[in-house]
């Protein structure tokens, strides 16, 4: 945003207070996805949303600074653009391992499963299904990828 | 004996295996990487070599699901092939270490090389047409490489695209011709089949009714063509020989290698391995004999011509070989009951004679080249004296291909000789034509074969540089094993027979055919035939007009200078008048303006998706007429207000907002229709985009909506009311749709938590929203696909605008740098437009907020 139009205090304190709250949202989101409404591709959304936020309200150079504190990288990917990258790269390969995974037990490629554990303080019994490791690579990457062209255009 | 399927595999994958070594070897050991190279192609030859003898195919599971194997098959032409391949390869690379010592790029130079004989042994291996065109197809990628390995010189450039423009389109045209084999395979009792040979259902075991299926459809002759022209464009035949004299650019040995025993080789091998197939023993004369043997016999004709006319040593050895190339179709192409024997033997032969002579003189090229500094024939002579060893080999290799009892090249050509005579004999009238255009091109031969060997010989020219030194032995060995090979062949023909031509040829002959054994020796010319009496009048020809060589080759230059006669005029018109026509559509569709992108884009859609529609007559009226809900018709109802609004919206801010009425009206509809996740994604995503417009907003022209002209404005209103009612349509056909078994019905029954369950299980989905459970579980796989895409988007982002950043860098360093010599520069710059490259105005697909791409004027 240009320097004549600096938004307003109230804009500013509402984003800082928001903003963890929509975090929080979209990682309920993704855990719940199995069972409630969400999942990894609308929690990563929303997640891209709290940061396109950040980004209108207080600038590029603020969460550049003050938000993603790694500086390496060349050129283009310089800076957060370089956390984005790994982002969605990292969560690529997590969603693709997870379907190897299942091979390594023999069965076909992106098989999953379900495992009930009993005995869980306060939960009693509780449900891991594999599919959350790949909603959390479906995760990774709308995030990384959105935040990536945010980060580029806005660079721009 | 039956060929052994692992051995096979590994030497044909052993060089492509080698490839990635080269680089890492050649840091360490330098250019003795080419000893490596040799090694892998002896080993390709060792392994190759036990399975001598053996014959028959091996099958090897590819995709077991779709019913697609690889199939290798092994006989005499296959093997014949496959040795020469490597063979060569051996001594290629051997004497390239010599050669390149002082030349740049050995590590493509190698690894290209070992990927090309791999792919020349597929080639020779594959059974299957798939195959055998996918391998085809790669020597031809390979030899562009290899053609254009001064790849910073305009002639080199030239050459490499030359060669594949042509070998390449030829390629298509044999895979069209393959697949109407294949789909006349179809009609046939054995069912559809790409396999060429070695199986009970393969086209040649049923040739005769995969001929039949042919004909029923008018399908031979076009299936013969297209097959033809694959097989003479890569073997340089008339027209399209131009190819190769310019192929000449590539370093020598790569010209020995591709030239003599490889790459046009591929050609006249497809011809004798098609011949059981199109050419049956039968009492007439096929189609086959008159379109190849006579294409081969004019195009031996006028590139022996063309070889007297050459003032290059090289370009005399490229003319020449697509002359020996004729000869050898010619040989395969004369069929019919006189010849089909004969013409086999002739092919197979000759492929065996002119691939040891012509490697041999070919490297014998790149001695004089790098010896003697000159390529020039007028510039070199008397190289005997300096020369002696080299001299002795060329002699022997000069008068095989000059065709001179008793060199090795004579006993082929005696051959074709022989089987013109007897087709001749046979048929009567217009077919003498073909022993007299025997005759008459061997003349030629001869003359420019004993002006090569006259190199050697005479004087010396003044030019001359006085320090020729001998060769080294890595330069020289090779071309001494290979002219011994061409010696003994000559005075013992039955040696090279009996090792690898009588079963060569014998793949050649009809599937009933019974071949008899193929015998030459000295002592038969001694008595007198009508066909040694063509040899003998060939070579007194050839004498009598030596003398007049001179003249002669001025009067072929002469000749090659009207533009009209000469296929490379037509090859540069084409390609120039291409250039021309690309440049020009390239500025129309890609001038910036972001209405000649979409309309067409959105014309097309809408009138294929209508059209197809249409011709499925899937349209269905079903449910047309039903009165939604009271909410529905509420919430649908501000959804066209708002795009109403959208259409006359002053500015950005109030479009974007307007637009978003018009999506969260599409939220709402999702939770009245109690799909929560679809609603959560829109209302998500129509935030985000919000956001995002904002972002880029003040970037965007203040340009908006404007229409220029009424005619303007009127075809903008049809071609949105065309899209929306294609939208329309195609959720009527998409939701009419309604099959036996709905497929939710499984969804739902197996995405929860089964009643009795254990503490693991993996046949359920073991969630209750059952959208998740699809996305993550049932249809992992299309998710998967989508991430990646989404990870793409964001690549693709990166880099347009990474090299958009970069361009302008380059450019603001070197201001006048690229445009004058790089073609792809120029379109952009033509219109005016400035040094960024048009990619870089491609809005990127997922954003569609590119700062200058909106503009329309």
């Amino acid at each position: 945003m240009s320097e004549d139009r600096e938004p307003t205090v109230i804009v500013k304190t509402v984003t800082r207070t928001v903003v963890p709250l929509i975090a929080l949202t979209a990682i309920a989101l993704l855990i719940k996805g199995h069972n409630l409404p969400g999942g990894g591709f609308i929690a990563g959304v929303l997640t891209t949303t709290a940061f396109a936020l950040l980004y209108v309200i207080y600038g590029l150079d603020t969460v550049r600074r003050d938000l993603v504190t790694n500086a390496g990288g060349v050129g283009l990917l310089s800076g957060p653009t370089q956390s984005y990258t790994r982002a969605f790269a990292g969560g690529l390969a997590l969603a693709f391992g997870s379907g190897v995974a299942a091979m390594l037990f023999d069965v076909p490629f992106l098989t999953q499963a379900v495992v009930f554990v009993d005995g869980i303080p306060l939960y009693g019994e509780l449900e891991f299904a594999s599919a959350l490791a790949f909603d959390l690579g479906v995760y990774f990457v709308v995030v990384g990828s959105l935040l990536t062209i945010i980060a580029v255009v806005g660079k721009e | 004996m039956q060929p052994d399927a692992a051995v096979l595999v590994a030497a044909l994958a052993l060089p492509f295996v080698a490839v990635p070594f080269v680089p890492a070897l050649f840091r360490v050991v330098g250019q003795r990487v080419a000893f490596f190279a040799a090694a892998v192609a002896a080993g390709s030859f060792g392994l190759l070599a036990t399975q001598y003898g053996a014959h028959g195919a091996v099958q090897l599971p590819w995709i077991p699901s779709l019913g697609v194997s690889l199939t290798l098959y092994v006989d005499g032409l296959a093997l014949l092939i496959g040795f020469l391949a490597s063979g060569v390869g051996v001594l290629v690379f051997t004497y390239s270490y010599g050669y390149m010592a002082h030349e740049h790029g050995h590590v493509k130079y190698y690894a290209t090389l070992l990927a090309f004989m791999g792919s020349m042994l597929g080639v020779a291996f594959a059974a299957d047409l798939l195959a055998l065109f996918v391998f085809w197809e790669l020597t031809s990628v390979t030899s562009f490489l290899l053609i254009g390995h001064h790849q910073r010189e305009d002639a080199s450039q030239y050459a490499a695209r030359k060669s594949m423009l042509i070998t390449v389109a030829g390629g298509l045209f044999m895979l069209a011709g393959f697949l109407v084999l294949a789909f006349a395979s179809g009609d046939t009792a054995a069912g559809r089949t790409f396999v060429l040979i070695g199986t009970e259902n393969s086209l040649i075991a049923n040739g005769e009714a995969v001929r039949e299926a042919l004909r029923a459809a008018g399908l031979f002759v076009p299936a013969l063509a297209l097959v033809a022209v694959g097989a003479i464009t890569k073997s340089a035949q008339a027209p399209f020989h131009v190819w190769l004299p310019n192929a000449m650019e590539a370093p020598t040995p790569v010209s020995a290698f591709l030239h003599s025993a490889t790459m046009v080789k591929a050609g006249v091998y497809l011809v004798g391995r098609f011949r059981p197939l199109f050419a049956p023993e039968l009492p007439s004369v096929p189609e086959w004999t008159l379109l190849l043997a006579t294409l081969g016999l004019v195009s031996m004709t006028i590139t022996a011509i063309l070889a007297v006319g050459a003032t290059d040593i090289k370009e005399l050895l490229a003319y020449s070989t697509a002359s020996h190339l004729g000869l050898i179709i010619a040989g395969y192409g004369l069929a019919g009951p006189a010849a089909v024997e004969l013409g086999a033997e002739t092919g197979a032969f000759h492929i065996f004679n002119h691939a040891v002579f012509k490697a041999t003189l070919f490297l014998v090229a790149g001695i004089i080249a790098h010896e003697a500094h000159t390529r020039k024939l007028e510039e070199l002579g008397g190289l005997a004296g300096d020369l002696p060893i080299v001299a002795g080999i060329t002699g022997i290799a000069a008068l095989g291909m000059a065709g001179v009892p008793p060199f090795n090249g004579f006993w082929s050509k005696e051959l074709l000789f022989e089987t013109t005579y007897f087709v001749a004999v046979e048929h009567g009238g217009l077919y003498w034509l073909y022993p007299a255009i025997a005759v008459f091109g061997s003349v030629f031969t001869f003359l420019y074969s004993i002006r090569f060997l006259m190199l050697f010989f005479g004087d010396r020219p003044s030019g001359l540089a006085d320090d020729i030194h001998r060769p080294p032995l890595a330069m020289l060995a090779p071309p001494a094993l290979l002219a011994a090979i061409a010696l003994a062949t000559g005075i013992v023909p039955q040696l090279g027979i009996d090792a690898v031509v009588q079963s060569a040829f014998e793949a050649s002959l009809p599937v009933a055919a019974e071949a008899h054994s193929l015998t030459l020796s000295i002592p038969k010319l001694f008595s007198f035939t009508p066909y040694l009496g063509m040899s003998l009048l060939t070579v007194g020809l050839g004498a009598v007009a030596y003398p007049f060589y001179g003249r002669l080759h001025a009067g072929v230059r002469w000749a090659r200078a009207v533009d009209y006669t000469s296929p490379n005029w037509y090859y540069d018109g084409l390609t120039e008048g291409a250039n021309g026509v690309s440049r020009r559509l390239a500025v129309g569709l890609h001038g910036g303006a972001f209405r000649t992108y979409v309309a067409p884009l959105l014309l097309g859609t809408a009138v294929l998706a209508l059209a197809g529609y249409a011709a499925a007559g899937s349209i269905s009226v079903d449910g047309v007429g039903a009165v939604p809900p009271v909410p529905l018709i509420v919430v649908l109802g501000v959804a066209v207000v708002g795009a109403g609004a959208v259409a006359r919206a002053p500015s950005h801010i109030a479009g974007v907002l307007t637009l978003s009425v018009l999506g969260f009206m599409v939220a709402i509809v999702f939770i009245l229709a109690n799909a929560p996740d679809l609603a959560l994604t829109q209302l998500v995503i129509e935030t985000l985009v919000l956001v995002l417009f904002l972002l880029v907003l003040d970037r965007l022209p203040a340009y908006y909506g404007e229409i220029r002209s009424r005619a303007r404005g009127i075809a903008d209103a049809a071609l949105a009311s065309l899209v929306g009612f294609t939208v329309f349509a195609t959720v009527l056909v998409a939701t009419s749709a309604s099959p036996e078994e709905p497929i939710f019905q499984y969804f739902l029954a197996r995405a929860g938590v089964p009643a009795e369950h254990g503490p693991f299980f993996s046949d359920f989905g073991g969630g209750s929203n059952v959208v998740n459970v699809i996305l993550v579980d049932f249809r992992a796989f299309d998710t998967l696909g989508e991430i990646a895409v989404v990870a793409m988007a964001a690549l693709s982002v990166l880099t347009l605008v990474g090299m958009r950043a970069q361009t302008e860098t380059e450019m603001a360093e070197r201001p006048e740098s690229d445009s004058a010599d790089d073609p792809a520069a120029t379109p952009a710059t033509d219109g005016g437009r400035g040094p960024p490259p048009a990619s870089a105005d491609d809005p990127a697909p997922s954003d569609g907020t590119d700062g200058s791409g909106g503009v329309d004027r």
